[in-house]
């Protein structure tokens, strides 16, 4: 395991810059605790066993080229994971600035379990703040796009800052080939009475993805979160979402379609700080081929976060032979006024439903699709903006 | 709220019942534990010697593991040398009938309401009561032999039936499994034994009774439970422990061993001294317990009621490797004042068509943290396995705590999991329909919580539901507030 914090993390070369010494202690921290294994519990079912068979090299001359979006937008092209902020035209409502040591305060990681976001620390190029004030008439989008020689490991920082009252709906993509590595951390925060649309949409390719996401959600602010992720070789996505203050609300909806020699894990964590806030999460994977799925879904109602309500639900669908799906739906309840409940299934297709769509005429292959894409597109059809609810569904269709 | 007051009160008062301590001499080895203890108590119980090879192996293995972090508790240091590892009441000879017994002995089970006697005989239990670290003694010895049945303890089927004892000793736990039950392969001093014979149904209910007497000691019992084929056992299991300020550790080992359509049943009420209203004292209860539906149509029930204990790591599990072979786990588990929990089960479907159902039930009250863990693994060759599962917590008050972490991973595309899971508290229109039929807050409390377990309860042999239902009661007692 040295190894590999040597080859991700190698002694010498720190940046120096405004945030040497946040470096300095990350690059310690990692050092001291090391790569999780599968002893660690939060990494219990993903190895990270092919980043130690991989190669890094520096970033790669050519560019990646953007996908095309079926709607207009404000695109922020993360290219081979570098953004390139001069070529970026943004509306009045959106500030991107370069993130200051400010941004950076009170963030803490733990141990072993944490060692990505460590080692972001650690190596960021530049981070950025983008700062959203009022309503966004188009979403902004983070487009993350690889070249297939991207080879590099790239640790985009973000900081996004919803302003009181704002609304804003917000697009991460991913796309693009490569054996490389994107290790992302954002900070989201949404201020007082404000919204936030999140959608994640990533798929296919070599590259390895590992993503942290952290969204801190304020009095009568609302953050809503829709994946849909239609696999990776290795794909690692850590979902926190704090409700700090009454009135607070988060939802993630979530749908991983996995083939063969995938591997996507999902942990997700809610935690209802204080009392007077709501939460739901419904998550779906379906695992064909030989892919994996895993997905660790936490609600933690903390002492004294009376009347919370929350509601985590995961159904699974293992479809190959060799596929498989470890699921986790964990409660931590420390309020006694509270309602919490979560459920969880794994199965296959009904075969009453397979018969009837059958006899109506439906071939076998176009009665599946028809059944998986019904259990697939659930998680997303609650996005209320048309235009990306429809984007997202024509997505899911292409990989079924 | 001054209701509310005296009725904590109350509820501080409420004695452990079975806290008392029998003053009787006890012949004990010394404090701590390395290669000589292990023999001298090998040695105290006349055992061959490849039983003291293989103590002294889990030993070695035990010496080179770290205990386990992962559960939901917060486990304060054991200091495993200050424990005296073997503790027997004194006895010239061992007693050959129960007639030869300490009367102090048979009082203290009398006392305990453990039927000893054979007098007893409408209870209609055979019972091996376990004192410290030795059986006392085991009812209706000859009613059992003439059905075939060896009910006996530990020590005894060592001397009597080594093959046996050889042969399926650590094939279902082994002794590197994990480090309490290493730690209990080196030191266990006795336990129960049972062996059902082919087509054989066990004509009566069997029962252990545990009790720790002695201070500064541990109970290490192992209990090993073989049904051949076509065979079924119901088997209960109960333990106390005074009331004492230090800490007391039980590390137990309980395998069983189902054949070819042989059902075991296994039932607990655990009732070890939980520790003073702040924590102070009480019984780490660290067991491993496993069922191995080891060929075809098995079947494996473990029900348990666990209100004691200041801290219980416990997890009753079910490999079901004979195909159609089904396991069941029924579970209460209550915590109040400081009391830790972190039980569930593991459910491993190996075989085709195998079933498992998981119904655990958590109620914390107090200050208290209750946490289901569960696993169901359905493996690759587990065809059609079926896995129900489903696990409710109630709160009881606004400092404790309830958690759920239930893991649960497929291998096999035909296999079908269903988990689910609540927690709140006591529905205020339940308690208020109750008390305007006239129920008083308390016995509205109490009959709602007895509906809420009742899923488990219905699965107790007769004697021990009503033991049970009372013990929750008692528990409840001015909880609610």
């Amino acid at each position: 395991m040295s190894e590999l914090a040597e080859k991700l993390a190698p002694q010498s070369s720190l940046a120096a810059d405004d945030f040497s010494d946040l470096r300095e202690n990350a690059q310690r921290a990692l050092m001291q605790h090391g790569f999780p294994d599968l002893k660690t519990e939060a990494w219990k079912y993903t190895p990270i066993k092919l980043l130690e068979k991989r190669e890094f090299q520096p970033a790669p001359a050519s560019t990646s080229s953007l996908p095309e979006l079926p709607f207009d937008g404000h695109v922020l092209h993360f290219d081979n994971g570098i953004l390139n902020a001069d070529e970026t035209k943004l509306p009045d409502g959106i500030k991107l600035t370069p993130a200051t040591r400010e941004d950076f305060e009170g963030i803490a990681y733990g141990g072993r379990e944490d060692a990505f976001a460590w080692l972001n620390l650690a190596r960021f190029g530049q981070a950025w703040r983008i700062g959203i004030e009022g309503e966004l008439d188009s979403p902004l989008v983070l487009a993350f796009t690889t070249s297939d020689d991207f080879a590099a490991a790239v640790h985009p920082r973000l900081f996004i800052d919803l302003a009181d009252n704002a609304r804003a709906s917000l697009v991460e993509t991913q796309s693009g080939g490569g054996e490389g590595m994107i290790n992302a951390v954002t900070n989201i925060r949404v201020r007082q009475g404000a919204a936030l649309d999140h959608v994640i949409q990533r798929g296919g390719g070599d590259t390895v993805r590992v993503a942290r996401t952290r969204v801190d959600v304020v009095r009568d602010a609302e953050y809503r979160s829709y994946v849909l992720d239609t696999g990776a070789r290795l794909g690692r996505q850590d979902l926190n979402v704090f409700l700090n203050e009454a009135g607070a609300v988060g939802e993630i909806d979530g749908t991983v379609v996995l083939d063969s020699r995938q591997h996507v894990d999902y942990h997700t964590s809610i935690e209802h700080c204080t009392g007077h806030t709501n939460s739901r999460e419904s998550f779906r994977i379906l695992a064909d081929g030989t892919g994996v799925g895993v997905f660790n879904g936490r609600i933690h109602i903390h002492a004294e976060a009376d009347d919370s309500h929350s509601d985590l639900n995961t159904a699974n669908l293992l479809l190959g032979e060799m596929a498989r799906i470890n699921a986790k739906p964990e409660l931590e309840i420390y309020s006694e006024d509270v309602t919490a409940s979560h459920g969880a299934t794994i199965g296959q297709l009904d075969d009453d439903a397979l018969f009837y769509l059958r006899s109506r005429g439906l071939p076998t292959e176009e009665a599946n699709r028809l059944l998986k894409y019904g259990f697939a597109a659930a998680p997303l059809e609650g996005l209320a903006d048309e235009t990306l609810r429809n984007w997202l569904l024509r997505e899911l269709e292409l990989v079924l | 709220m001054s209701q509310t007051t005296e009725q904590v009160q109350n509820y501080i008062q409420q004695r452990y019942k079975a806290g008392f301590y029998t003053d009787i001499e006890s012949d004990r080895v010394p404090a701590g534990l390395n290669e000589d203890i292990i023999a001298m108590i090998s040695a105290k119980k006349n055992e061959p010697e490849w039983l003291l090879e293989w103590r002294l192996k889990a030993f070695h293995q035990w010496q080179k593991m770290i205990g386990p972090n992962w559960a939901h508790l917060n486990l304060p240091a054991i200091d495993f040398q200050k424990i005296h590892y073997y503790a027997a009441p004194k006895q010239e000879n061992r007693p050959k009938s129960l007639d030869e017994v300490d009367p102090k002995l048979l009082e203290t089970f009398d006392k305990l309401g453990v039927p000893l006697h054979e007098r007893e005989r409408l209870a209609g239990v055979a019972v091996d009561a376990v004192f410290d670290s030795v059986s006392v003694g085991t009812t209706f010895q000859k009613e059992l032999k003439e059905a075939g049945v060896i009910f006996c303890s530990f020590s005894e089927a060592v001397q009597e039936y080594p093959d046996l004892v050889r042969e399926y000793l650590g094939s279902v736990v082994p002794h590197t499994d994990n480090y309490f039950a290493a730690l209990n392969s080196a030191v266990f001093t006795d336990g129960s034994f049972v062996y059902i014979p082919k087509d054989t149904r066990c004509p009566m209910e069997l029962s252990t009774y545990f009790r720790i007497n002695a201070r500064d000691t541990g109970q290490f019992e192992r209990t090993l439970i073989v049904a051949e084929p076509g065979s079924h056992v119901s088997y209960l299991e109960g333990c106390t422990a005074p009331m004492r300020d230090e800490n007391q550790l039980h590390a137990a080992v309980v395998e069983l061993v189902a054949k070819e359509r042989a059902h075991i049943k296994y039932s607990t009420v655990q009732n070890w001294y939980p520790g003073d209203e702040n924590g102070k004292g009480g019984i780490y209860n660290f067991v491993t317990k496993r069922g191995d539906c080891r060929e075809d149509d098995a079947r494996i029930t473990w029900t348990q009621v666990e209100t004691g204990s200041a801290i219980t790591w416990k997890y009753p599990s079910c490999i079901l490797r004979g195909d159609r072979s089904s396991g069941e786990f029924y579970s209460v588990a209550l915590t109040r004042n400081y009391q830790q929990a972190d039980t569930g089960t593991k459910m491993i479907h190996l075989g085709k068509n195998t079933t498992s159902k998981i119904i655990a039930k958590g109620i914390s009250a107090g200050h208290s943290n209750n946490s289901y863990r569960g696993l169901v693994r359905m493996a690759k060759r587990a065809e059609n396995a079926r896995n129900y599962t489903q696990c409710d917590s109630l709160l009881i008050g606004k400092q404790c705590g309830a958690h759920t972490f239930p893991y649960i991973e497929s291998f096999n595309p035909s296999a079908k999991v269903e988990h689910e899971a609540t927690t709140s508290r006591i529905g205020e229109d339940q308690l208020f329909y109750c008390r305007s039929r006239g129920l008083d807050e308390e016995d509205a409390v109490a009959l709602i919580v007895d509906g809420f377990c009742k899923e488990v309860f219905k699965e107790l042999p007769m004697e021990f539901a009503v033991e049970a239902k009372a013990l929750l009661e008692i528990s409840l007692e001015g909880a609610v507030g």
